[in-house]
């Protein structure tokens, strides 16, 4: 043996060829070496990355929107918890009992729920907006497979209340109408996430250090409406639809002061906790509710939403005789005392302009004018300002412009454009036809002449609130002083109270308070359809404006002159409202 | 010469025992078996209810191993010179009858169930390649030079690779592979191994365009995003690419999570990557390129030819099966099923593992020095 050992080792071409075996692996595993450099370090993000897209599960924790409460502290939109059930079909263990158990919380029908049950699916929703106390109960079964998750929905407290200038919100937690949409980014809060690991089933691994985003919650909305005032005035409006058959019911509360708004009423109003339910007098003009066609129901639903107080334009009629003597004071080409003769009409190049009163008022001054209403003497009025003076105050007085309330959906003015008004529209405009302006810009209007010459901004928002209660955001509106003279404004001020007391708006007149206001009728196109608006607008008291109360009744049957119908609503309103303002 | 041999006789030749490839096996032993339960606890527990399930029969395994690698290194390895030829007929009738007898898994007959034990056959035709052909080239070392003996030898084993393809491709790549590598060594000529390996490349490629299942394969390899059978290759890229420099840390790998199928087998060594990251993968390879160093230092040291060979043909087993399971799960080449030795899971294979470990061992107790 040790013979061979000798000559065996002396071999050296194996041992040779055993190295150049040991080189060649080697080699290549040095090669290999590198390919793993090359996908660890170099490709380690990209492969790194796609490996977590398919380990991680993404689970969405949802900020409570934030509130809005009004001036007296009271809740007009908020969330309640509701619960979605869903099954995971991997995981039931008990399917009868699932599906017994879902039947008899749920109210759905076995076959819903079988369905559901045994689709083989990740996850399979069985019903959403399900109340706590149910998915509570669910839970309480303990069923492997069910899937109960708590979820807010926003809710409203009074329903109805308020319906188009509250707005509601859509699933996604999002506004779609009224204040829910202009104040979205204060109420919406940030989503919180919850990161999982899942393995390849995806069942979530225990303890894997899932990542959390807690939420943010949105912030409180405090409004100047006071729900207070706002019934009242939907009570009222309700009475008044009634009443006259009338289309629709508007009404807004303000102070002139500052601009907030206190109320705004669209007669009839909609439920916000169901808002895509059709209301009964959506319907009434529908004769088949179930043959609408979802372009047709739409149509009807944004005519529901439709917030008639901003989005509407209408012909203001005889109150905006406000804003013509305002600006004839203003300019000087008119005095109280001024003398008029009134005989039922007015020739106005060929054309005869007739007075409200036919048989004429005779003889007047400019301050019984404006008690009687005459049109004559605003024709006059607006002769003697001219166009270009006309406009000019239009502009100063910020009545062509938007109010820039913050609601959205505000209709712009529509007026003729200076180079198109010949003698016949100018004296068609001096006693507020021919044009269209909101009810929203009318108040405003008016708001800033009496309220001693400042243009103001309406609007609902006050103060942006967290959770807590503290103060994160005083909302801010720009106001536009000196729009006219202190004097025209106290001059306003006592020539409509002289209306209320003794002229066209004696219905408003309440004992023991100075009301200033006035009235309007105003016919809508066609002529020929005779179909009224009939208007009050009435501030108090007279020589300190602190409350404006426009109401427009749309085409009300029977009697149709602002003064009989549209007074005596501002009327029941100041009456009930006046005393609670002083309280408080 | 003279003068050595002299001197042998005069002192008790020192006894030699390669404690290094001792340490190495330990070592890569409980290293395979702490990846292994990583690996392998959540399809345990999803399958069985029973997070150590792989790791308990990879234990019994490996005890049996550990105790049949004591033997074996105990007992002369030219023992087996005359057992090598039964041993050879003997794997040639296993993998014969695995292929009408054994149980089918995933549509593959491979293993024998003996009771409740299973046992592939393959695994033991490589070893009974490496001693039977140890044997034979030691008996024609004369002529092995020449291009009559290699075919001669090439068709002796020719039988075995063939009944193994039939169902089990790879291995019989592997065992292939054994035989050239044994030959090479064995031969002093290389223009033979030129003809040879251009044969195998013509013969590979034709192969691969014949059958379209394997250029699909090809495919796959190139973009395995594009397929859905790239499922795997991509699935351990992922894990490779996710473990970076230093990894995630040990168990906490995600794709083991049944996203990478079957990880414990062959796809282990992207488990590895993920949770030991770019450091722990080298760490392993040098590992293995250190025991494959000792199998040459065993081969270069042997007492003769037959004991060489033998350790040659380890060592081409050991080098193949790592570099051809590297290059598969870090998508260098086509997928095709072949496991990490010593971690994948697999009780024949790491039994006969081991057992080759004892020969290796025996031959490196044979090794003498001549102290001068």
């Amino acid at each position: 043996m040790s013979q061979e050992h000798v000559f065996y080792r002396s071999k050296t071409f194996n041992r040779k060829k055993i190295f150049i075996m040991f080189l060649a692996v080697f080699f290549v595993l040095m090669f290999l070496i590198g390919r793993l450099v090359y996908l660890m370090v170099f490709c380690s993000e990209y492969y790194g990355q796609k490996a977590e897209n398919l380990h991680e599960r993404e689970r969405d924790i949802k900020a409570a929107r934030g509130r809005i409460i009004d001036a007296t502290g009271t809740v007009l939109a908020t969330n309640k918890s509701v619960c979605t059930i869903s099954v995971i079909h991997s995981q039931i263990e008990e399917p009868e009992k699932v599906i017994d158990a879902l039947v008899k919380e749920l109210g759905l029908s076995e076959d819903e729920v079988r369905a559901r049950v045994e689709k083989v699916s990740s996850i399979e929703r069985v019903k959403t907006n399900v109340d706590k106390e149910v998915g509570d109960r669910i839970r309480a079964y303990g069923l492997a497979g069910v899937k109960v998750d708590e979820d807010y929905k926003r809710y409203y407290p009074y329903e109805s209340m308020a319906s188009s200038v509250l707005g509601f919100t859509g699933a996604d937690n999002q506004g779609i109408l009224g204040l829910e949409v202009k104040y979205d980014s204060y109420l919406q809060g940030t989503n919180g996430q919850i990161l999982t690991l899942t393995d390849a089933r995806g069942i979530e691994i225990e303890n894997a250090g899932e990542t959390r985003m807690e939420p943010i919650n949105g912030y409180d909305l405090c409004i100047s409406m006071d729900v207070n005032i706002q019934q009242y005035c939907e009570q009222a409006a309700e009475k008044a639809y009634l009443k006259k058959q009338a289309d629709s019911v508007s009404i807004i509360v303000i102070n002139p002061q500052n601009g907030e708004l206190m109320a705004m009423v669209n007669y009839p109003e909609f439920n916000l906790n169901e808002p895509f339910t059709l209301t009964d007098e959506m319907l009434s003009g529908v004769e088949d509710a179930s043959a609408l066609n979802a372009e047709q129901k739409q149509d009807l639903l944004n005519q529901m939403w439709r917030n008639q107080c901003i989005s509407d334009t209408y012909e203001p009629g005889s109150t905006f005789k406000i804003i013509t003597a305002s600006a004839a004071l203003e300019e000087g080409v008119v005095s109280l005392t001024d003398q008029f003769y009134c005989p039922g009409y007015k020739m106005v190049e060929d054309r005869r302009i007739r007075c409200a009163k036919t048989s004429g008022h005779g003889a007047e001054t400019f301050e019984t004018g404006i008690m009687n209403s005459c049109n004559p003497v605003f024709i006059e009025l607006g002769e003697r300002l001219g166009v270009d003076n006309y406009y000019k105050y239009f502009n100063q007085f910020g009545l062509l412009e938007k109010t820039h309330i913050d609601l959205p959906g505000e209709a712009a003015t529509i007026m003729h454009k200076k180079e198109n008004v010949g003698p016949v529209e100018l004296a068609t405009i001096s006693f507020g036809q021919s044009f269209q302006i909101t009810p929203i810009q009318l108040v405003t209007t008016v708001s800033s002449i009496i309220n001693g010459g400042t243009r103001i901004t309406p609007h609902f928002g006050v103060e942006i609130r967290d959770e807590k209660g503290n103060l994160v955001e005083k909302l801010k509106y720009d106001t536009t002083e000196g729009i006219c003279s202190e004097e025209t404004s106290e001059t306003m001020q006592y020539l409509l109270e002289k209306v209320v007391s003794e002229g066209g708006g004696k219905n408003a007149k309440i004992e023991g308070y100075s009301i200033g206001g006035k009235t309007a009728t105003s016919q809508t196109l066609p002529r020929s359809e005779h179909r009224y608006i009939s208007s009050f607008l009435g501030f108090a008291p007279a020589d300190d404006p602190q409350v404006l109360v426009l109401a427009i009744i749309r085409n009300p049957q029977g009697t149709y002159y602002g003064g009989m119908i549209a007074a005596p609503v501002v009327k029941e309103i100041m009456e009930n409202i006046l005393p609670y303002l002083d309280k408080s | 010469m003279a003068r050595g041999q002299e001197k042998e006789k005069k002192q008790k030749p020192i006894r030699y025992f390669d404690y290094s490839l001792l340490f190495l096996i330990i070592f890569l032993l409980c290293f395979g078996l702490i990846m292994l339960y990583s690996t392998s606890s959540y399809y345990g527990s999803t399958r069985f209810g029973d997070a150590a399930y792989y790791l308990k029969k990879q234990l019994f395994a490996t005890s049996l191993g550990i105790v049949a690698m004591i033997i074996v290194s105990r007992i002369p390895y030219r023992f087996w010179m005359n057992l090598s030829g039964a041993a050879y007929l003997a794997a040639l009738g296993l993998c014969t009858f695995v292929i009408f007898g054994g149980r089918e898994v995933k549509g593959q007959a491979r293993w024998i169930y003996i009771g409740p034990l299973s046992f592939q056959p393959s695994e033991f035709a490589k070893l009974a390649v490496i001693i039977f052909l140890a044997l034979i080239i030691y008996k024609t070392s004369k002529q092995v030079g020449e291009f009559k003996t290699l075919v001669k030898v090439m068709l002796i084993v020719l039988p075995i690779v063939g009944v193994v393809a039939y169902n089990n491709l790879s291995t019989a790549i592997i065992i292939l592979g054994i035989a050239v590598c044994m030959l090479f060594v064995a031969s002093p000529k290389y223009s033979h191994f030129f003809v040879v390996g251009l044969v195998v490349l013509v013969v590979g490629v034709v192969f691969i365009a014949l059958a379209s299942y394997r250029a699909e394969r090809i495919q796959i390899w190139l973009h395995p995003e594009e397929h859905e059978k790239g499922y795997q290759t991509l699935q351990g890229l992922y894990a490779i690419g996710s473990g970076g420099l230093f990894g995630k840390g040990l168990g906490e790998s995600m794709q083991k999570l049944g996203f990478i199928p079957e990880a414990q087998n062959d796809m282990i060594f992207s488990v590895i990557c993920e949770e030991l990251g770019l450091f722990g993968a080298v760490c392993l390879i040098l590992l293995y390129l250190l025991m494959i160093w000792r199998f040459m230092v065993i081969a270069n040291n042997a007492a003769d030819l037959y004991g060489a060979l033998i350790v040659v043909g380890i060592m081409a087993h050991i080098s193949i099966q790592v570099v051809l399971n590297i290059a598969v799960v870090t998508n260098t080449i086509p997928n095709t099923g072949i496991s990490l030795p010593f971690i994948s899971y697999g009780g024949t294979s790491i039994l006969f593992l081991l057992s080759e470990m004892g020969l290796a061992l025996s031959v490196s107790r044979g090794i003498t020095f001549e102290v001068t």
